[in-house]
């Protein structure tokens, strides 16, 4: 029952992400890599997919037209024509919707500077128009899950309760990576799971929903769309608007770590000099 | 004794009425073997400019810690206390408290000790030890002493009394001892399926019917809750699953992609012993989440490089290896926890895991 | 009846001799008023753990009187918005309830927690100070292991203390705790069954927690603290060599007033550091971890610092597991050998160590002059090494923590551990050993030499040489007579022997008055003595 639900394209397609290309891969020319990825479009793309995408025939949006020049000059030359990906460079894009491509882009970690253990967080290269532009284009040839429109937090005056409740979802699925107080943690192998304190609604979003990187998914039968809001709404409030009530620093939230750190530097230090001066000759 | 012992002071008469208060608090320092060899004013003559500086700078010490503490007082009193989300002045009672708290304890400190620093006659005093050792005859005598005590006791001379007392207190002793003892000792082998063995998917639990995989809320999972590249914390779904009676159940139903889930079945079935064999189903796998290492839950799935990781120990297990250690101190795979799903089309635990759940013991089979 | 006025002076007269009639007060306390205290710095670090105890006692009591230790499951009503409604144990609920609804009480609590890292932090730094000067040497070696017992004391407090919210980390804390206890051979299940009263976690662990933490920890704790001053006091306190120093006498400052109001003034500064820190940095935010549940866990799980260094070397330790195949078969998992060996290791070992030093040496007599590190290069050397041992230990039990935030991988962090283990104990040993050496031989130079004083003179043939100047007396020569080295610091710079005016005074800026003229120091022995008050 399994066999054909998007999520199982996108884990066929995913899985041909391999570790980095090869030096003398990477030298190959443009020509040969547009050979294959006309071959790819050509052929083996309509050989394996046949009838799936019926609606790669319609015509592209306006928006997803301009998203496709954008894709052509920046993306193309990893993900290949039409997003099927390149053997070795990257993946395909069928499949992975337009939330992933928000996530991915907006948060500056798609285009990669270079292959690495983990795409990191950086400036956007692109305008958040121009995202939406890219992620119209990719959802239109590849279908996928989106970010839904409209409000990603609950109202707490309305619905007083979504704070606890994305609070409880939140330590049952997100704090094992990401820290109670949402400041990321290492993962193995120079992996890490990022800081939440500058996510969006629609980044934390779409990262649930499409699980970049080695994120899992949480898909929409796990964790339905509204406790997706509840878990945003406790991110959002809990943990990137509150004001810390036990004193002006948090200590980066880091837990016994950084306290340690504070009680030798300041507590220690401050009354090793004040007994210095105690026992100092006047 | 010494050279300074005595050397510039003799025994005074206290009663002198021509003695000052200081002669007679030297004859004290004398009796207690104490000779004050400096003692001079740090300034020069009295009412000295440099002293009352000193004076005005640790009055105003004191009224700087006085006028702390009412901040401390004013502020307990009249700041917005009561905790409120976000970003609102209750958010600096503590900060408050604490800042005016410690300025006024620290200016007090520090008063006081320029006090003693600098108002102070500079002094150095020498008092001798006298840490020598009892002479040998005070040792004799004390150590003559106790064995004549032993010897009124007469314990030696007497045997019987000697066996006696050995024979009567002992087990009075343990008599002491057994309520603590005996009170806090429990067998942990002592029921017919010692807990410490089985786990809440175990169908014993369940009236002999197999145990559902339930969420946190105890609603049960189907297999197209679980999206490919994810992974969810599960419970048995007995009542109670979900909280800490059921310490050892907490597990991680994976569903993992098409090849990766083709590794694992191979590593599974492979298993020496032949108890893993068939117990993903589908593409779905389910892991105890209690590490074998020291108990913490083994939960920082990588979905892509299918590791799990342990965020107290950083011991990782490899999913398509079996959840085999591959990193850390942990040293037993992951226990499997035989799946299937219902005719209702919930996951179900076949079985308990076919392995001991959590961290390594002297006596685990 | 006539009313006689009352006279203070009078009265106190009266109740004195009153007290001496029956306690024989007046002799034992004049000893007490004159008694004569050493003065460095590095005597008041001890002080600094004595003073955050008496602050764990006062705001430990506070907390007390609003903490329920029962594990019965509720549902959250109280002020906190992000936890309401949750199910969680009347510990946390009551911990939160004293944060969030008891005014003052977050303060109070910080400072509880604040109060215990200080504690152990200075406790640490007092022993560094013991060791390295040789302080421990008879007649003082069961205070040393009294000081390492109020170590352990302290950790195991506040492993407990840590404990007691029952929230989401601590939870953590206590699995591992129970795991632990499991590794131990033959005993580990009926230890911990007897600990948590059954199978983890059980119902009954933070109420035994708890009567650990407020009663018989701090009991033993308290009369620890007690013998150890009170032996400090009997048997007088060590003193660096010095003019007038020797081993049989103290050179110091009565006290009363000056060394009582040191004591006092400092505890008041102690106190103004904790407070200060509570208010300022926010420590245990028990509301974002949630209640414990055995299946949450946050990246970053550590315990308080001075569990640390138990927490890392359990990280480090390699998967080495022992089989052994006899019966049923039985294993000893690797959890034990840093858990259980490691932690009676490094308790036992600085215990034993006075004894060994002084077989080792031969030394029989009494110590109360203490040692210069670089006098003793071999116990710098072993404390170096402990230190780097325990440094290296504790960094690893927060090497996610740094991997994370210093973009080092995890896998390269826990082998950085593991040869850092190994191989930087023996290298601050050799290293902290030749500088002592190096140390001392430069102080021999100069005490040969004199002190250089950068003055180049140009002999006769050509040659340049410096010019020394003498710390002693010359022989017909001119050159300096070698002097004997006492143990004490060397002068080696020219304004250490007054060759420059003094230092300009002024914090911000320099006092204008003019500096009075240097005069050489009086003649020891007779000193104008000052008297305060003659007036009886």
């Amino acid at each position: 029952m399994t066999s054909d639900t998007p999520a199982r394209r996108r884990a066929r397609v995913f899985s041909r992400r391999r570790g980095a290309p090869s030096r003398a891969r990477r030298r190959i020319g443009a020509a040969v890599r547009m050979l294959a990825a006309l071959a790819l479009a050509g052929g083996v793309y309509t050989a394996f997919t046949p009838g799936a995408f019926a609606e790669d025939n319609t015509p592209l949006s306006t928006a997803a037209q301009q998203g496709k020049e954008l894709f052509d000059n920046s993306c193309i030359s990893c993900h290949g024509r039409d997003g099927q990906g390149v053997e070795a460079r990257g993946p395909s894009l069928i499949g992975v919707g337009s939330a992933s491509v928000e996530f991915q882009v907006g948060t500056g970690r798609m285009p990669m500077t270079r292959q690495e253990a983990q795409a990191e967080q950086k400036a956007p290269q692109f305008t958040p128009d121009e995202t939406k532009q890219i992620a119209q284009y990719v959802q239109e040839i590849g279908g996928g899950p989106e970010i839904p429109a409209g409000e990603l937090t609950e109202d707490l005056k309305a619905n007083p309760d979504a704070l606890a409740r994305g609070g409880e979802l939140f330590r049952v699925n997100c704090t094992s990576c990401h820290s109670f107080g949402g400041a990321g943690g290492a993962l193995s192998s120079g992996k890490f799971a990022p800081s939440l304190g500058d996510a969006t609604p629609e980044e934390i979003y779409a990262a649930m929903l499409t699980g970049p990187q080695n994120m899992p998914v949480f898909g929409d039968n796990q964790i339905s769309p509204d406790e997706k809001r509840e878990i945003i709404t406790y991110i959002q409030t809990q943990i990137q608007e509150d004001k810390d009530p036990g004193g002006v620093f948090n200590l980066g939230r880091y837990g016994p770590a950084t306290e340690g750190v504070a009680i030798f530097l300041i507590g220690i230090t401050i009354l090793v000099f004040t007994s210095l001066w105690i026992a100092g000759k006047s | 004794m010494t050279a300074h012992h005595g050397a510039t002071a003799e025994p005074v008469d206290v009663n002198d009425p021509k003695l000052t208060r200081f002669d007679i608090v030297k004859e004290g320092l004398r009796r207690d073997d104490i000779e004050i060899i400096t003692y001079e004013s740090q300034f020069q003559g009295p009412n000295s400019k440099a002293e009352k500086r000193v004076v005005r700078n640790i009055s105003f010490l004191f009224l700087l810690s006085g006028l702390f503490a009412l901040v401390f007082l004013v502020s307990y009193i009249v700041w917005p206390w009561k905790f409120e989300l976000g970003h609102t002045l209750s958010d600096y009672y503590t900060p408050i408290l604490g800042v005016s708290l410690g300025i006024s304890l620290f200016a007090l400190g520090i008063a006081i000790l320029a006090w003693a620093k600098k108002l102070l006659p500079h002094e150095v005093s020498i008092q001798q030890r006298h840490g020598d050792p009892s002479s040998d005859d005070e040792r004799l005598i004390t150590g003559q002493t106790a064995m004549y005590v032993a010897d009124e006791l007469g314990v030696a001379r007497r045997p019987l009394l000697k066996g006696a007392i050995g024979l009567g207190l002992a087990p009075l002793g343990l008599a002491a001892a057994a309520p603590l003892v005996g009170g806090l000792i429990q067998n942990p082998h002592r029921d017919a399926e010692p807990m410490m063995y089985h786990t809440g998917f175990d169908p014993k639990t369940n009236g002999d019917k197999l145990v559902r995989l339930t969420r946190d809320d105890g609603s049960p999972i189907r297999p197209d809750d679980v999206s490919a590249g994810g992974q969810m914390t599960v419970y048995p779904g007995v009542p109670g699953g979900a909280t800490n009676k059921f310490a050892d159940s907490p597990t991680l139903l994976i569903h993992l992609r098409a090849d990766d889930a083709e590794k694992t079945r191979v590593a599974a079935d492979g298993d020496k012993n032949g108890r893993n064999k068939g117990s993903m189903w589908g593409n779905y796998v389910a892991y105890s989440k209690i590490c074998t290492h020291a108990g913490c839950p083994a939960s920082l799935y990588e979905q892509q490089t299918n590791r799990l990781l342990c965020p107290c120990h950083q011991s990782q297990f490899l999913i398509t290896d079996n959840a085999q250690p591959i990193f850390g101190p942990a040293t037993r795979r992951l226990p499997m926890l035989p799946l299937s799903v219902d005719d209702e089309g919930f996951f179900v635990a076949t079985s308990d895991f076919k392995d001991t759940v959590g961290p390594d013991f002297w006596e685990r089979p | 009846m006539k009313r006689r006025k009352l006279d203070p002076a009078e009265a106190t007269a009266n109740f004195a001799k009153g007290a001496d009639d029956r306690f024989q007060a007046a002799t034992p306390l004049r000893g007490l008023l004159n008694k004569v205290f050493p003065d460095h710095w590095s005597f008041l670090l001890g002080e600094i753990a004595l003073f955050s105890f008496i602050v764990l006692l006062l705001s430990g009591v506070f907390l007390t009187l609003f903490f329920d230790p029962s594990m019965k499951e509720i549902p959250y009503e109280g002020s906190y918005p992000a936890l309401r409604g949750v199910e969680m144990s009347q510990a946390y609920a009551s911990s939160l309830h004293l944060s969030f609804e008891v005014r003052g009480g977050l303060f109070m609590r910080q400072m509880h927690h604040w109060a215990a890292l200080l504690f152990m932090a200075s406790i640490v730094v007092h022993m560094a100070r013991v060791f390295f000067t040789g302080a421990f040497r008879k007649p003082r070696e069961i205070n040393w292991v009294i000081g390492v017992l109020l170590f352990l004391l302290g950790f195991f407090a506040g492993f407990t203390g840590y404990s007691l919210p029952d929230d989401g980390l601590s939870g953590t804390g206590l699995r591992i705790a129970s795991a632990i206890m499991l590794s131990l051979p033959v005993i580990g299940t009926w230890l911990s069954a007897a600990i948590f009263g059954g199978e983890y976690p059980g119902e009954l662990i933070i109420g035994r927690f708890y009567i650990a933490h407020v009663l018989l920890i701090p009991g033993i704790l308290l009369a620890l603290i007690s013998v150890h001053l009170g032996i400090v006091f009997k048997q007088k306190h060590t003193q660096w060599a010095g003019p007038l120093r020797t081993n049989e006498n103290v050179v110091g400052e009565r006290m009363f007033p000056r060394y009582a109001m040191k004591q006092g003034g400092f505890f008041m500064a102690v106190f103004g550091v904790i407070a200060f820190m509570a208010g300022m940095f926010q420590i245990n935010p028990i509301w974002l971890f949630g209640p414990y549940r055995a299946a949450e866990v946050s990246s970053a799980s550590q315990p308080d610092w001075y569990v640390m260094f138990m927490d890392g070397l359990v990280r480090l330790m390699p998967n080495w597991q022992i089989y052994i195949p006899f019966g049923d078969g039985y294993s000893i998992p690797p959890l034990f050998w840093p858990a259980v060996v490691g932690l009676g290791a490094l308790f036992t070992l600085p215990m034993a160590y006075p004894w060994l030093e002084a077989r080792k040496l031969k030394d029989t007599r009494s110590h109360h002059l203490l040692q210069r590190p670089r006098d003793n290069p071999e116990r710098l050397g072993i404390g170096m090494m402990a230190l780097a041992f325990f440094t290296v230990a504790t960094l690893s039990g927060a090497n996610d923590v740094i991997a994370d935030k210093f973009h080092i991988s995890l896998n390269a962090m826990t082998w950085a551990g593991r040869i850092g283990l190994l191989v930087l104990p023996p290298l601050a040993y050799y290293v902290s050993v030749r500088i002592a050496f190096g140390l001392q031989q430069h102080d021999r130079e100069v005490l040969a030499h004199g002190v250089e004083t950068g003055i180049i003179r140009r002999l006769p043939n050509g040659k340049f040489e410096e010019i020394h100047q003498p710390l002693g007396p010359v022989d017909e020569h001119g050159h300096p007579v070698p002097l004997e080295y006492a143990g004490w610091v060397v002068p080696k710079k020219m304004n250490k022997i007054g060759a420059l005016g003094p230092a300009v005074k002024g914090f911000f800026f320099p006092v204008e008055a003019p500096a009075e003229t240097p005069v050489s120091p009086a003649p020891i022995g007779s000193a104008k003595k000052e008297e305060i008050s003659s007036k009886r």
